[in-house]
């Protein structure tokens, strides 16, 4: 009977699935088409970047946009830049959260409860509220326009927190219980057990950080003045002040060599990327 | 009585290691959120411009907030992306997810989710500059192809109206796939069994979308919906870098209006003043999300 039934779902009206495909299909063209764009402009030139209809095969030889814009801006020094900030932040995240997500998960103190519940509550904080102090605070500091002034505040995550103590939490105890018996501290017991079994949840809250901070616009603008200390957003952000629509095959290189090293590492890492994504969505 | 003193002991040694393992976050919560947030309190109540004293002005700062336009303006748009970013995202994702859930060929599904999923972790600023100029009225690649199929020109960027559009729909393009990811996940684990059941009693596509699949997603979608209200209510870098909140204030958000007001005008006690009213909002709409949330969540 259940074979039967079962069957019957798996037989869709023809006409709605070639709707179907025809509708998912025309929603990956439409989320494809301006990378390719963005793509084959980068190799055009200025004559040709505003064609109708648009040249769409990318004549990859053509690299003087590329080389006009490393000429114009140190772009391979905001990349660094970015990578730069990006994984200390991450790697630092990694390590105040973890430790304090075990602590939360795993340790028992005074006013644990109240602390985790204001660090959650913490979440709701917009970071446009303390952006003002935190610029006064960087100034005071003489932080203000170094890559310091937007590592320090982010080494550490009330949502990184909250999503490594949910992942602890559904660790077996069993597990430390041996070691416990044989002496064993919180520290090995954080290292040598909890650590090694939280590979997903870890890459999680990497990747998550990473592709944040890599991205981020918001700080960058307001922390940094130094033409040689800007971030690829903020880099962009000025290349499209200086020429706006006049170069857009110069503005276009940029974008591509922003957007490229993230597709390389997404189609490489997506299995990772969207287990992590999908990780932070189940709680 | 030996035995009490060294358990006593032990919980004093597990109450101070608790607490060195907290410090490092602690110390960052305090230093760089606490604190800071208590100092936007107090910069409320002045007025400085970071090269003079700070004045002391009492509710001045508050006064202004209720009579100034902008701060109405600003508020108005913030809201209107809000909504149409979160319904459409929210929704679109659900229905993306339920599509790609159906028997569909394996390389296709690849092919949807990596496609779909891709924008969302670009940057926003390279997003924008590409779709400021396909979205070029005369130009533009958008209009070209739209002309083809005998849709007249539309002005995406220029007019006020048509802006706030094209920001929402460019912001739901660019994260529409991690709502689709988030919502497949839930739909992947809802139980086979509960579909199988529900057939052998001759429920309809219909029926067991309303009363299987919604009310076991009804957890994920609250979840997006939060995140979603959050993130919203902060955009900030879209119509920074695609309209530059034009034309006019059309397309000013909230944060635009404090980083204008703060980083360019360098009026720090009324920005963090504008900042504490949308943080108030966004509390609000979240502890009210969360009482309603009650009504129509459905936890297994």
């Amino acid at each position: 009977m259940v074979p039967d039934t079962l069957k019957k779902r798996k037989l869709l009206p023809f006409s709605r699935k070639v709707l179907l495909f025809i509708i998912l299909s025309l929603g990956v063209i439409i989320m494809v088409t301006p990378f390719v764009w963005m793509l084959s402009t980068s190799f055009g030139t200025v004559e040709t970047a505003f064609s109708l209809p648009p040249r769409w095969l990318p004549d990859l030889s053509n690299l003087n946009a590329y080389k006009q814009l490393l000429k114009s801006i140190p772009f391979l020094r905001y990349m660094w830049n970015s990578f730069k900030i990006a994984s200390i932040i991450t790697l630092g995240q990694l390590f105040t959260c973890s430790t304090a997500a075990y602590a939360f998960a795993r340790i028992r103190f005074k006013g644990s409860n109240v602390l985790f519940l204001l660090l959650l509550s913490s979440m709701m904080i917009p970071l446009q509220v303390t952006i003002v102090p935190l610029f006064i605070l960087m100034r005071r500091l003489k932080l203000y326009d170094t890559h310091a002034s937007l590592i320090l505040p982010v080494l550490i995550s009330a949502f990184g927190v909250f999503l490594l103590r949910q992942f602890f939490l559904t660790i077996p105890k069993e597990l430390e219980e041996a070691a416990r018996i044989d002496g064993a501290g919180h520290l090995t017991i954080y290292s040598r057990i909890i650590l090694p079994l939280s590979g997903p949840a870890l890459s999680a809250l990497a990747i998550l950080a990473f592709l944040y901070f890599w991205n981020e616009l918001f700080r960058p603008l307001i922390f940094l003045s130094s033409l040689e200390n800007f971030t690829i957003p903020v880099g962009l952000v000025m290349l499209r002040g200086q020429y706006d629509i006049g170069s857009p095959t110069r503005l276009m290189a940029a974008v591509t060599m922003a957007v490229i090293p993230v597709l390389i590492v997404f189609l490489f890492a997506q299995r990772y990327i969207i287990e992590g994504i999908t990780l932070t969505g189940i709680k | 009585m030996h035995i009490k003193k060294s358990v006593g002991k032990l919980a004093k040694r597990e109450n101070i290691t608790g607490h060195l393992f907290i410090l490092p976050t602690m110390i960052g919560f305090l230093v760089f959120i606490i604190g800071p947030m208590i100092t936007a309190i107090v910069l409320s109540f002045f007025y400085w411009d970071m090269f003079t004293p700070p004045n002391f002005i009492g509710l001045d700062n508050y006064k202004t907030l209720f009579k100034d336009p902008h701060v109405f303006t600003v508020f108005k748009n913030t809201l209107i992306f809000v909504f149409g970013v979160v319904t459409l995202n929210v929704g679109g994702g659900l229905l993306i997810a339920l599509a790609l859930n159906r028997r569909i060929h394996a390389v296709f599904r690849y092919i949807l989710r990596t496609t779909y999923f891709f924008p969302m972790i670009t940057s926003v600023t390279a997003i924008a500059l590409v779709w400021n100029l396909l979205l070029n009225t005369d130009l533009g690649i958008v209009n070209y192809y739209l002309g083809k199929i005998g849709i007249p020109r539309i002005n995406w960027l220029l007019s006020s109206r048509q802006a706030k559009v094209s920001v929402i729909l460019i912001e739901v393009w660019k994260n529409i796939g991690f709502y689709m990811i988030v919502c497949l996940a839930g739909l992947q684990n809802i139980p086979r069994q509960l579909y199988e059941a529900a057939e052998i009693d001759g429920a309809g596509g219909l029926q067991r979308f309303l009363y299987i699949t919604f009310p076991l997603l009804t957890p994920t979608i609250f979840f997006l919906v939060i995140i979603g209200l959050i993130n919203a209510f902060q955009i900030f870098d879209m119509p920074f870098v695609l309209t530059r909140g034009g034309p006019g204030d059309a397309t000013r958000t909230v944060v635009m209006y404090i980083y204008e007001t703060g980083f360019r005008f360098f009026n720090m006690g009324y920005a963090a003043t504008v900042s504490l009213l949308l943080f108030v909002l966004i509390a609000a709409l979240t502890l009210i999300q969360f009482r309603v949330s009650k009504g129509w969540v459905f936890y297994r």
